[in-house]
């Protein structure tokens, strides 16, 4: 009850504002500092000796000297102890220096500025077509449950959810690419490269969408402030459209923001099966090619990402369900 | 309503026999054929390299002339068996951590539920990519990585029910009645668990068997020349336009066990029809 | 004259199997007037509602004719045709009334809904002249309601919204479903009135209604229901002060308002249970409550009352060993169970609590035959064979009933059979909390009276927790109000004897 009283005053509503932006923050602090760990404690373990390496990623296998690894040695402090070593691989994060690519010497961040410009884009695209895909179909299987629209929309969506992304972009090149050749298979240079990247990403996110957004519609259409509303005297779609709307979204945009994760895995797989730019192409080839900063930083990146849409979809969340402000369980 | 005195004896619910004939079928494909199959899915034969399917070569061979069926049935002891073994611990730890996190007090809970979190806070197969990549991707690695990736989902899911079974009256009454707290645990706050933990390890099943090719996919799983089902996608993927019937092999025989275990979780997560007895 | 408001004509109300729920009813609601429809839990009172406003679940058909506001009548089949007449002539007020209500939406523009439509209201004007804030106060909420989300509303609030929404309206018949459902007792007479109110601006109500109470104090035609028939009607005080046919006269007896008390007298000098100087709290909170001291003799019944929240189930659970108090100390029969761990575990048995939820008490999905064999784990000596068969028969118990699982039994066998489970351990003092609110009145008070017959018989304590006061001051011997103020109200009874002992 103390609750209820509390909540007419607005004073609460940025303290939950607040709350919500700090824990997103700490959950993205600690993933990058478990990222951290992880690689420097796979910097540790990777056998041979360290200062030999570093000094031959730095002039070339064979122009590796003693004195150029003891020159090494001394000012990466690869001499102290572990836990001091492992005090300054953190500090030096701290402060915004990733390092640079072992393998192609760039600073990381240019290489994540540039391999991520490629798939903002692509993410995007796949999001929006997605929703383009997934809003109407939900909301038509929801005005109709046990339909044949539902009922095949089901069926459909069950089997797409059943295929990994890689899968669901082999389909697509077989079909669009190679029998009907309407699409080039792979690259980055024109529009139409992305077409297929983005419908595979589309399609896996959609898959899942549109059972939310259904069951959303359903859930919403036999709540009964909407029979109320039209005991009152409203009619069918104006009850909707005052009321159900909102109501409806509130689910959908939670959803949306957990889809981040199939983002992941989707544009890590689709990225490489379509020989595309971007940030889950760079990770996994920093991956293979054992590029410890890159991959510390492109992992850096995601997870911030994440960290980030979660927070933008718990805010959008407080602005379509006011209940939330209070501290209350929606 | 009409109240049955007697119950009618335990049979498998209709929406349970699709999947379990599916999974059924491709795990017994997978243990018989090897024993059936007389090729080597290591054996190379450069003369006869990306042949279609024949009476010798059921579905065809690869690019080295390795025989597709013969690579299917080996991946395939290695992509669902990892699966269950990842499915396995997650469960094992997750629910045992669950648990504890319920029943040992505010600190224990606290420490679990945080783990849980940044393990979570990791999107998608993420972790998993990590762990294998830098561990040059063999069994060991990925059973690491996404086993970590899953027992969360497995400890929220028991500490919630576990919390919840334990403000029950029929808990309190039996605590007031003077029943040991270890005979509360197993016959009040166990089976309920239990049965939800069947349901989410059959989802977590198709989810693993995703994660295993994604990564095989992404050449940071199994090492080739070992078979595995998404390895064999990566490898054959150049070859698409020329040879469809072997691509379209390992890709049936992931989606027809995801889609196994996905139904089956499905039909499972259903409220049950009978309550089971303990 | 004007039409009546409404007019049931052979009404007949059928599910999917074709079983008649409700047959033939003929009733007449005179304009502006108030017709109040009584009956049980499945007497298909709240079925009629329905059918009248068109809102019938799938699966169940309608025949008969109804008529409203003076049009035509319309087939009780067309549901359509009844939705038709929703807002302009009939408005629900519905059995839950928070869910009527958008809760992503203010107070406010909800309320503005209801006028919006027909043109007459402008902004911070809810329709027939009402701005908001007067449409408001008129039932009764203070003007920051407006701002409020259903979910900060309590119960009684959200009533009182819908009402609210029934004067902006412009329907002249209103039709409320249980408006009392839920309601602590204190607020049944604040509901009588709200409704009242509505009856003073002119529209007619049709209220469907289990509560006794409520009946009394609206007044108006009353229609008694049973098994889906009327069985009884005419002018309300006339039913109540004469009743005719033999169900209403049992129904009426059931309220515990006309239960003649019964004072016993029993052994005040060794207590099953005794507490001093009780209180609890949440930590920095103002505590719930202080200073309780309780003493029940064997055979003694405590009544424990207090307005919801009071933290009546809280001093329950103190006594039962289940809370520790923030002070005080509590006493079985010389153990304080919160100091004296092994005395506590050698009397934990004879301490029980019969919850409101009788079936709750019982693990789901298990047979009751073999959660009464499980008991022989903890009893020493218990021989269920032997225990169990005059237990069963004195509850009036089908053996039958053995066999089924929780879920499967009637509210009042399930009542009964947690009884059975309590009785087995051989308690000295049984804390029921809120036994019988969720069964019918009928039911209710055949277990109460098993109840007290059972305390007499075994020389038990009861403490018996129940927001009726009316229930318990006909069967309680003292009843310990808490939070009426500072310190607490007692009853004559058993307390009175012990001071002057």
């Amino acid at each position: 009850m103390s609750a209820a009283r509390s909540s007419f005053w607005p004073g609460g509503a940025a303290g939950t504002v607040l709350r919500i932006v700090a824990s997103r923050l700490v959950q993205a602090v600690l993933t990058a500092l478990v990222l951290a760990s992880l690689c420097f404690a796979f910097v540790q373990a990777l056998p041979g000796d360290a200062a030999l390496r570093i000094a031959a990623a730095r002039s070339g296998d064979d122009r590796v000297t003693a004195e150029s690894v003891a020159r090494v040695r001394e000012q990466e402090g690869l001499d102290r102890p572990l836990l001091a070593q492992y005090a300054s691989w953190i500090g030096r994060l701290a402060q915004g220096d990733l390092g640079h690519s072992l393998v192609s010497r760039q600073p990381v961040w240019r290489e994540l500025a540039e391999h991520g410009r490629f798939t903002l884009g692509l993410g995007a695209l796949g999001w929006l077509l997605s929703y383009a895909i997934a809003l109407p179909l939900g909301i038509a299987c929801g005005f109709r449950p046990g339909g044949w629209l539902d009922r095949g929309t089901n069926a459909l969506a069950v089997a797409l959810a059943s295929m990994p992304s890689f899968l669901v972009g082999i389909g697509l090149i077989s079909l669009f690419a190679l029998t009907l050749r309407w699409l080039p298979p792979a690259g980055f240079r024109t529009g139409a490269h992305m077409v297929l990247p983005a419908l595979t990403l589309a399609l896996g996110l959609a898959a899942f969408s549109v059972r939310i957004i259904r069951n959303a519609v359903v859930e919403v259409r036999g709540a009964f402030y909407m029979t109320f509303a039209r005991i009152r005297g409203r009619s069918a779609g104006a009850a909707f459209l005052h009321h159900g709307v909102r109501n409806a979204a509130i689910p959908v945009a939670t959803f949306a923001a957990l889809q981040f994760a199939y983002v992941v895995d989707g544009f890590v797989v689709v990225e490489t099966l379509f020989n595309y730019p971007g940030l889950g192409d760079l990770l996994v080839k920093s991956l293979l090619a054992r590029d410890v900063p890159m991959v510390m930083g492109a992992g850096m990146v995601v997870g911030l990402m994440y960290a980030a849409v979660n927070l933008l979809a718990d805010l959008v969340c407080i602005g379509l369900d006011p209940r939330r402000l209070a501290g209350r369980d929606a | 309503m009409t109240l049955a005195l007697t119950h009618p004896p335990a049979r498998i619910r209709r929406p349970l026999v699709a999947p379990l004939l599916l999974l059924g079928g491709l795990a017994a494909l997978v243990v018989i054929g090897p024993l059936v199959i007389p090729h080597d899915p290591a054996a190379q034969d450069l003369v006869r390299t990306l042949e279609g399917p024949s009476a010798q070569h059921w579905f065809g061979t690869d690019h080295l002339g390795r025989d597709i069926a013969a690579r299917l049935v080996h991946g395939g002891v290695r992509s669902l068996g990892i699966a269950v073994a990842c499915v396995g611990f997650a469960t094992g730890v997750g629910v045992a951590l669950g648990l504890l996190a319920a029943y040992a007090g505010r600190v224990a809970d606290i420490a679990i539920m945080r783990l849980a979190d940044l393990m979570l806070a990791f999107p998608g197969i993420l972790l998993a990519l990590l762990i294998s990549g830098f561990l040059g991707g063999g069994v060991l690695p990925m059973l690491i990585g996404i086993k970590l990736a899953l027992w969360p989902q497995f400890a929220r899911m028991a500490r919630a029910i576990a919390i919840g079974e334990l403000a029950q009256p029929h808990v309190e009454a039996a605590r007031l009645a003077g029943f040991s707290a270890l005979t509360i645990l197993r016959r009040h706050v166990l089976p309920p668990v239990l049965r939800q933990t069947v349901t989410l390890a059959t989802l977590g099943l198709g989810a693993a068997i995703m994660s295993i090719s994604s990564l095989g996919f992404l050449g940071l799983g199994l090492q080739p020349p070992t078979p595995e089902w998404g390895a064999m996608i990566s490898e054959l993927l150049p070859y698409l336009a020329e040879a469809p019937v072997q691509m379209a092999a390992p890709c049936l025989a992931i989606f027809l066990a995801v889609l196994g275990a996905t139904l089956l979780g499905q039909a499972l997560a259903e409220p049950p029809t009978m309550p089971e007895e303990m | 004259m004007t039409a009546p408001a409404l007019v049931l004509a052979g009404l007949t109300i059928r599910d999917r199997s074709g079983t008649a729920l409700v047959a033939d009813i003929d009733l007449t609601l005179a304009s502006g007037s108030v017709l109040l429809l009584i009956g049980e839990t499945g007497s298909g009172k709240s079925l009629i509602a329905q059918a009248v406003m068109g809102l019938l679940p799938a699966g169940f058909s309608a025949s008969g004719s109804i008529a409203i506001n003076g049009h035509a009548p319309v087939e009780a089949s067309q549901a359509g045709l009844l939705r038709l007449l929703w807002s302009r002539e009939t408005l629900l007020l519905p059995q839950e009334p928070r869910a009527a209500l958008d809760p992503t939406m203010r107070i406010a523009p909800q309320l503005w809904d209801a006028g919006a439509r027909d043109g007459t209201a402008r902004h911070g004007e809810a329709g027939h002249g009402l701005t908001t804030q007067e449409a408001l106060a008129a039932v009764d909420l203070p003007p920051r309601v407006s701002r409020a989300f259903p979910a900060e509303l309590s119960g009684g609030m959200a009533q009182r919204v819908l009402v609210a929404f029934a004067l902006v309206g412009r329907a002249p018949l209103v039709v409320a479903d249980e408006p009392t459902k839920g309601l602590d007792a204190a607020r049944v007479a604040q509901s009588a009135a709200l409704l009242a109110s509505l009856g003073g601006a002119g529209r007619a109500l049709l209220v469907i209604t289990h509560d006794v109470a409520l009946a009394r104090a609206l007044g108006g035609q009353l229609a008694v229901l049973r098994d889906g028939r009327i069985v009884e009607q005419g002018p309300a005080d006339t039913v109540f002060a004469a009743p005719d046919h033999p169900y209403t006269r049992a129904w009426l007896a059931a309220d515990p308002s006309t239960w003649r008390p019964c004072l016993r007298c029993c052994d005040l000098e060794a207590p099953v249970l005794s507490a001093h100087g009780l209180s609890f709290g949440f930590s920095r909170a103002e505590p719930l409550f202080s200073g309780v001291d309780v003493h029940i003799p064997p055979g003694g019944i405590l009544g424990l009352t207090g307005r919801s929240g009071c933290g009546k189930t809280t001093l329950g659970n103190i006594l039962l060993g289940l809370q520790p108090p923030s002070a005080g100390a509590v006493n079985w029969q010389g153990v304080d169970p919160y100091r004296d761990r092994t005395g506590a575990r050698r009397l934990r048995q004879r301490y029980q609590k019969l919850h409101q939820d009788p079936a709750s008490v019982f693990l789901p999905g298990r047979s009751f035959a073999r959660q009464f064999a499980d008991l022989a784990e903890v009893v020493p000596g218990l021989v269920l064979d032997d225990a169990l068969p005059p237990l069963l028969e004195r509850l009036r118990l089908d053996r039958k009933l053995l066999a089924r699982r929780p879920g499967e039994v009637s509210g009042g066998e399930a009542q009964r059979l947690a009884l059975a489970r309590i009785l087995l351990l051989k308690p000295a003092l049984i804390v029921a909390d809120e036994p019988t609110s969720r069964l019918d009145p009928l039911v209710q008070r055949e277990a109460i009276a098993l109840l007290a017959e059972i305390v007499a018989g075994e020389s038990l304590g009861l403490v018996l927790i129940s927001h009726d006061r009316a229930l318990l001051a006909a069967t309680a011997d003292e009843v310990l109000d808490i939070g009426a103020g500072e310190g607490t109200t007692t009853l004559p009874g058993f307390a009175r004897g012990l001071q002057g002992a």
